[in-house]
């Protein structure tokens, strides 16, 4: 009889009843005619005997409460872990709305914050700047004074001038007195006496109209001097060659230092400019020059005469106490 | 066959023939009794197996337990596409083989922990085992089974087998299955049951045949 390949199998499968019933019936025949494959049939079937009979072992009795036992540790475990998961949820939850809460009040403080700071502010905002500026750097107020009232300080001098041309020189200084100063302001005591002084005592206009015209006839001088009287008694400051102009500048001033002042300044400049050469040159430029404060001379226009300025002036306008003295050059 | 035919009704006589999927629908809806009743009806036919395959009693049962376990906490994901017997069974072994490869790694033995494993057998085993092998009319069951020695005999040899061997052997010559039922639970195809049984008792008779020297 040929080999049948995996005839193990094949008794296996006839053993267990897995065969068709055509195999079945070949095996049947097979085992029948063999003694080999009927004797390896029947060890086959004593292992599956040996194996098929063996004592049915019965489960433990508390099998079944064991497995409730156990599902129900795991139900309660489960519950644990859900019960712990909730309270850990819960007490996130809680903190959370905490914290919620929280951030909602100091939101409302600030907005009522805002809300007190817009009303109280602007009562209270505007004084404090100020009163610290006030503790660390004093405010700088610059206090305008009130303007003193300018009354001037009476200019009180000696003008000393010497000529060649002495009597067309008194002339005209007479002349030019009785045509600018009033009546009531100078006094000449006697007129043809031309070493009499004149002393006037006359306002600063009447005096800058005067001293125009003067200055007319000042290249005919020879000397010019002018004593300005200090406020300390029997001390006058001397400006040599003084011109119009700057006796213009010394008398119209209205404060006495700065008149004496101005009065040094001119002394010194003249002193140092009778020493330069060139002197004549100087000279004839500053009195070509019409000064800034030099008034304009009157000019007629017509055939009318002057009209006398008014006689009615009152003391506190006679500021210019002027002494006019004319002598010869020997 | 009337040899076969009388072992398969002895294995079949085993079973509570209760229709499974009633009891399957009563769990779905909630119902704790029927959960009991599925647990009681394969209980030792579940710890059986295992213990045939795991050999150590309290393992048994611990993964007897654990298998029913599984079983009711996963009942609704069953969809009845095989058997709920089936079922049960594929859970149960893949247990035990999971718990036996472990073991295996760890470096335990079943064959050592066992007290009912031995490796060496006296003469009266290998006496009573000659005999049971060389008669050739048919045995009584019941003596078989109160048999001692030929109980060590069996188990100690189930035990040399390796556990995929063991698996397919235990349950179709121990718990009666057929090689459709033994495919679906190991997952494996009818082929391979097949061979891997021709396998495992030509390799169990080889180590019956060692006792016998």
């Amino acid at each position: 009889m040929k080999e049948i390949p995996n005839m193990d199998e094949l008794l296996n499968s006839f053993i267990d009843g897995e065969l068709p019933a055509r195999q079945h019936t070949e095996v049947q025949r097979l085992v029948a005619h063999d003694e080999k494959i009927s004797r390896r049939l029947q060890q086959l079937k004593r292992c599956k005997m040996l194996l098929n009979f063996l004592p049915v072992a019965e489960a433990p009795p508390r099998t079944l409460e064991n497995v409730k036992a156990s599902l129900a540790r795991k139900t309660t475990l489960l519950d644990e872990q859900y019960s712990d998961f909730a309270e850990q949820a819960g007490a996130r939850h809680l903190l959370g709305r905490r914290v919620l809460a929280a951030a909602a009040m100091l939101g409302l403080v600030a907005i009522l914050t805002v809300v007190i700071y817009t009303i109280v502010a602007p009562e209270t905002v505007p004084q404090r700047p100020i009163a610290v500026e006030r503790r660390e750097q004093p405010l700088k107020v610059d206090v305008v004074k009130p303007e003193p009232t300018m009354v001037a300080v009476p200019f009180s001098g000696r003008l000393e001038l010497r000529t060649s041309y002495l009597p067309a020189v008194v002339a005209f200084i007479n002349r030019a007195i009785e045509d600018n100063i009033p009546s009531d302001e100078w006094i000449a005591s006697d007129q043809s006496n031309v070493k009499e002084p004149h002393a006037l005592v006359c306002s600063r206009e009447s005096f800058n109209l005067l001293l125009a015209e003067l200055g007319n006839i000042w290249n005919k001088l020879d000397s010019a001097a002018l004593f300005v009287d200090t406020e300390v008694f029997g001390e006058q400051i001397i400006v040599d060659a003084v011109t119009t102009r700057q006796i213009a500048g010394i008398v119209n001033q209205n404060d006495s230092k700065k008149r004496v002042e101005l009065a040094k300044d001119f002394a010194v400049l003249n002193g140092i400019a009778e020493h330069l050469p060139g002197k004549e040159i100087l000279t004839a430029i500053d009195d070509n020059t019409v000064g800034l404060i030099t008034p304009p001379k009157p000019v007629l226009t017509s055939n009318q005469k002057t009209i006398k300025k008014s006689t009615t002036r009152t003391e506190a306008n006679r500021n210019v106490h002027l002494t006019i003295t004319v002598t010869g050059s020997s | 066959m009337t040899e076969v035919a009388n072992m398969d009704t002895y294995a079949s006589k085993r079973r509570i023939d209760i229709d499974d999927s009633v009891l399957v629908m009563r769990c779905w809806q909630g119902d704790s009794a029927a959960m009991e009743q599925l647990v009681l009806k394969y209980q030792n036919r579940i710890y059986n197996v295992v213990l045939k395959i795991c050999s150590d009693p309290d393992d048994a049962a611990e993964l007897t337990q654990e298998t029913f376990v599984k079983v009711i906490e996963n009942i609704d994901d069953f969809q009845g596409r095989s058997g709920f017997y089936t079922w049960v069974f594929r859970i149960a072994v893949n247990l035990t083989l999971n718990y036996c490869r472990r073991n295996a790694r760890l470096g335990f033995s079943s064959l050592d922990s066992s007290p009912a494993i031995l490796t060496e057998y006296s003469s009266q085993s290998s006496r009573v085992l000659r005999e049971f092998l060389s008669d050739d009319s048919s045995p009584d069951p019941a003596a078989v089974a109160q048999n001692k020695e030929l109980y060590e005999i069996a188990v100690g040899s189930l035990m040399k087998l390796d556990d995929a061997q063991r698996a397919v052997i235990v349950l179709r010559d121990i718990e009666g299955m057929n090689y459709a039922q033994i495919a679906k639970v190991l997952d494996i195809e009818l082929g391979t049951v097949r061979s891997r049984l021709s396998r495992a008792r030509s390799k169990l008779r080889q180590i019956l045949e060692a006792i016998l020297q």
